[in-house]
């Protein structure tokens, strides 16, 4: 950054919160909608009941997305350039792919909506096949955004995809079950969700936590066997500017303390705590898509 | 005028192809006196927005009095023969022309500023909602292009052209007889991070780690300097533009929060001016 300052060049941060907020949105819906598939595709069938809303709650987050990024664009009237495939837009350029994956998916998860609505088990599990492979291709490819710049230093790494998909997994269940806990105060007892597949769902986001930090651990590992940027981006990060969203918000909130509630086992299947510990999950990836989005382009200022 | 090439090419389209231009810059460091005389006429000519710029200085002064010393580094777009803005920009609206230039359409960009993400030098800038001339184009990404309006037409770009020193030095490497192949050969050059393997065209004479190592160079970050950095981004409304504006100094928990909620209201601010500028 100093380079900028010297400079007089005050070039700004490209892509900021509204940016990260798509990336979160994007990633909790993918995440709630690999639960919404487990009971219709993978033959998990305690996970049925969830499957109709989770779906539906992919959908409407997924709905907000186009909203923003056409927003954020300097020209939004021009967004169809990027769907004017093969003549107009640039095969090789990752948004390409994304922007084919963000109009396919939410139509995927329509049409399972609907055969999961008429329980229509085939074609159900044929869709869901599809549009669950299209929901990990769509988160998959906001962290090849991100990963494919190779002057970013955290972020050019062949673990950011994983990472986006493990926060995904996260922030998609730990929303899920704040969701249906809420709707399970408006609707009737019959068509409520027991507290006990709310804890079940909370095992599964636990393994995801883990390996989130076991991702993480990987990622700032390599990079103190860098050079100089790496280590005051590393210091930064940690320390620094963006210490509250990448390590309190990300770590501490969103992957610590949920982790210690979800093994102490007296509490684990209590329904506060384990909602406690899915509201933490969910606000706290936000915070790594916050130093994910802009860390990067703050240091990047040296040059 | 040839093919234009928009993806990973390998080599320059044009590298030793006989009746064709291939374009580069040699800056000699030893020659520049950091008179940011290049600057000026640039921002000059093009009207580039406040905050930003197509050629700009860094400066380090390295050593304790009596003994120091000013490096001085003038940075432009590296014209570079596999450049990263080009691979990823998703409407072809930024491409290599045969001739060495790296070019930006404006009617074609979007403006998701991908390029600037991409681009390892911070070469590329956003022109913002308000101009000076209301005729310039608005919203899409900007960058230098060797100035190929007068290169066409014979002259050399305005920052050669207005170097003091005679350090920057503008021509044809296809052709030995020219005076940048000549300085080329004759001297050592580096460029600006080969490790990002973007392949970068312009080259410099006298390049060291006091200034193309920020980490070397920086070292000692200045209060005063931040402080002057903090101040524009809280006053200037092109510091505040797109919504990806970061305070430095305000980055505790509640300075987040802030930096979000007014992130989202330039956000939110400049929408309807994007949408529906056209209308009245």
């Amino acid at each position: 950054m100093e380079g900028q300052i010297i400079a007089n060049g005050f070039h700004h941060a490209y892509w900021g919160f509204p940016i990260a907020t798509y990336f979160w949105l994007v990633g909790a819906s993918a995440g709630s909608f690999v639960i919404s598939t487990l009971g219709w595709v993978f033959g998990v069938k305690k996970y049925k009941p969830t499957a109709f809303f989770a779906s539906n709650m992919a959908i409407a987050l997924l709905m907000i997305v186009p909203l923003i990024l056409i927003i954020d664009l300097g020209k939004p009237f021009r967004f169809f350039h990027l769907l004017m495939l093969p003549s107009f837009s640039h095969w090789s350029a990752p948004m390409i792919w994304g922007s084919c994956f963000i109009l396919s998916y939410p139509v995927g998860m329509m049409f399972y909506s609907y055969f999961v609505y008429k329980k229509n088990e085939k074609w159900a599990r044929i869709l869901g096949i599809l549009a669950v492979v299209l929901a990990l291709c769509t988160h998959w490819y906001t962290g090849v955004v991100i990963q494919l710049n190779p002057s970013r230093l955290p972020n050019h790494a062949s673990v950011a995809p994983i990472l986006f998909l493990t926060g995904a997994y996260v922030s998609g269940i730990g929303l899920l079950n704040i969701l249906l806990w809420i709707r399970n105060r408006f609707v009737g007892p019959k068509s409520q969700v027991s507290s006990g597949l709310i804890a079940d769902m909370a095992r599964l986001m636990l393994y995801g936590i883990v390996f989130d930090l076991f991702l993480l651990w990987n990622e700032f590992l390599q990079m103190t066997y860098g050079l100089g940027e790496e280590h005051t981006m590393l210091y930064d990060v940690l320390l620094g500017p963006f210490r509250w969203p990448y390590f309190y918000l990300e770590i501490i909130w969103g992957l610590v303390i949920p982790l210690i509630i979800l093994i102490i086992p007296k509490i684990n299947r209590q329904l506060f705590w384990v909602l406690l510990a899915s509201f933490m999950c969910a606000t706290g990836v936000y915070g790594m898509r916050i130093w994910w989005v802009m860390a990067s382009f703050y240091y990047q200022g040296h040059y | 005028m040839g093919e234009r090439v928009y993806g990973f090419n390998g080599v320059s389209p044009s590298a030793g192809k006989p009746g064709r231009k291939r374009y580069a810059m040699v800056i000699d460091l030893r020659r520049c006196t950091g008179c940011n005389a290049c600057t000026a006429s640039c921002k000059t000519a093009y009207d580039v927005p406040l905050g930003e710029s197509r050629i700009w200085l860094m400066e380090a002064e390295v050593g304790e009095f009596p003994n120091t010393k000013r490096n001085v580094l003038p940075r432009l777009c590296n014209q570079c023969d596999q450049p990263s803005c080009i691979r990823n920009c998703p409407t072809k609206a930024t491409f290599k022309h045969p001739d060495g230039f790296v070019l930006q359409r404006y009617n074609r960009c979007i403006g998701c500023r991908t390029c600037m993400v991409a681009c390892p030098y911070n070469a590329r800038h956003f022109l913002p909602e308000h101009r000076r001339d209301p005729r310039n184009p608005r919203n899409v990404a900007d960058k230098c292009d060797f100035c190929i309006v007068r290169v066409t037409r014979g002259l050399a770009p305005i920052c050669v052209d207005s170097c003091t020193g005679g350090a920057m030095i503008f021509g044809d490497m296809n052709d030995p007889e020219s005076e940048v192949s000549r300085v080329f050969l004759e001297n050592k050059t580096f460029t600006l991070r080969p490790e990002q393997g973007n392949a970068p065209q312009v080259f410099y004479i006298g390049l060291n780690e006091q200034i193309a190592d920020p980490e070397f160079a920086f070292h000692h970050r200045s209060a005063q300097l931040h402080a002057r950095y903090n101040t524009f981004k809280r006053n200037s409304e092109v510091g505040g533009e797109m919504a990806g504006n970061i305070i430095d100094t305000d980055m505790g928990f509640f300075g987040l929060v802030r930096q979000a909620l007014r992130n989202y209201k330039t956000f939110f601010k400049d929408a309807p001016h994007k949408i529906f500028r056209g209308l009245f």
